[in-house]
């Protein structure tokens, strides 16, 4: 049940109930959270409505911009160097490949 | 001499040698059989995990020098620990889970506890966001912008729990489920954690677009 806060919000944007429908579970969507069922019902209303097509986009984008982010850092060698030495002061017999994965 | 140094097994009963404590010492000795599996194991699928803890430790602490020490205990744990890792299950997430536990006690178990809706509420104001952006023109500033030095900023300032469950769902593609081990919370309450972290960033994004005096193609 949508709460009224979130009613009242769809209802100002002056959408149809099924771009409420996509508007409100689009995350659910792109994440599969939902049921085939309820994701047909989402992704043929999406199919016909430009509006939705955008949304979907953008979300899409946002999505993907965000996943992006998880190339640009990496462990520094510093790091590295310190957690072989405290590996091998427990004994860890592979306290070196920490170094070698620089 | 050239030869490697054989492996030495050591009898049940007999006692380990104090492990030496500088990276530059000699071979290891007297390493028993289980110990040579144990490391191989730690070796095969803790260590390719040591970039991502860094990142998820960094999007917790937000400060290197926190990250560097969150990583290195977390990793001691691990080994430490590595009897109750189960094999064949998920090892970054079990890493995670830990790094995350760390991170907890360094800050005295400060848990967060935030007053959290349903995430549907999150998902239409995200929709507000989009469709203000949409009439100013910067609704496409996703595709044409390289937003990455934007959003890691703005995912600095998220607040936790929020935070967490971004990293965890969007940057490390963590399914919802295993976020939800690794924060200690049900299902649900990781969805309503990464509604609101997204609307909160897309609102930040927006803003920044606004300061920036972005304008979309729609207002040219």
């Amino acid at each position: 049940m949508m709460s009224a806060p979130a009613q009242s919000k769809l209802e100002a944007l002056g959408l149809s109930a099924s771009c409420a429908e996509v508007l409100t579970h689009l995350w659910d969507y792109l994440d599969e959270q939902i049921t085939p069922t309820s994701a047909e019902r989402l992704r043929a209303h999406i199919a016909t409505c430009a509006q939705c097509q955008q949304y979907e986009e953008y979300q899409e984008c946002f999505l993907r911009a965000m996943s992006g982010l998880k190339q640009e850092l990496s462990a520094p060698s510093s790091l590295r160097e310190r957690l072989a030495v405290r590996l091998k002061g427990q004994g860890c017999g592979c306290w070196d490949k920490v170094r070698r994965e620089e | 001499m050239t030869t490697a140094t054989p492996v030495m097994l050591r009898s049940p009963g007999q006692v380990a040698e104090e492990p030496g404590v500088t990276a530059d010492a000699g071979p290891q000795e007297a390493r028993s059989a289980s110990d040579v599996a144990r490391d191989a194991a730690f070796e095969r699928d803790a260590l390719p995990w040591l970039d991502d803890v860094y990142r998820f430790a960094l999007s917790l602490t937000r400060e290197e020098s926190d990250a560097d020490d969150v990583v290195q205990e977390t990793f001691l744990r691990a080994y430490r620990s590595w009897h109750t890792f189960i094999p064949g299950t998920d090892c970054r997430r079990w890493l995670f889970t830990i790094c995350r536990n760390v991170f907890l006690r360094s800050r005295e178990r400060q848990r967060p506890t935030v007053d959290l809706e349903d995430g549907e509420q999150d998902a239409v104001a995200a929709g507000s966001v989009y469709a203000a952006a949409r009439e100013k023109g910067y609704d496409d500033i996703y595709a044409r912008l390289d937003l990455a030095p934007a959003l890691r900023d703005a995912l600095d300032d998220l607040a936790e729990p929020f935070r967490s469950a971004v990293v965890l769902v969007d940057v490390e593609d963590l399914s919802y489920e295993s976020a939800a081990e690794v924060m200690g919370v049900p299902i649900g309450t990781v969805r309503s954690r990464l509604f609101r972290g997204r609307r909160l960033l897309q609102e930040k994004l927006a803003t920044v677009a606004e300061d920036l005096g972005f304008v979309g193609a729609a207002s040219e």
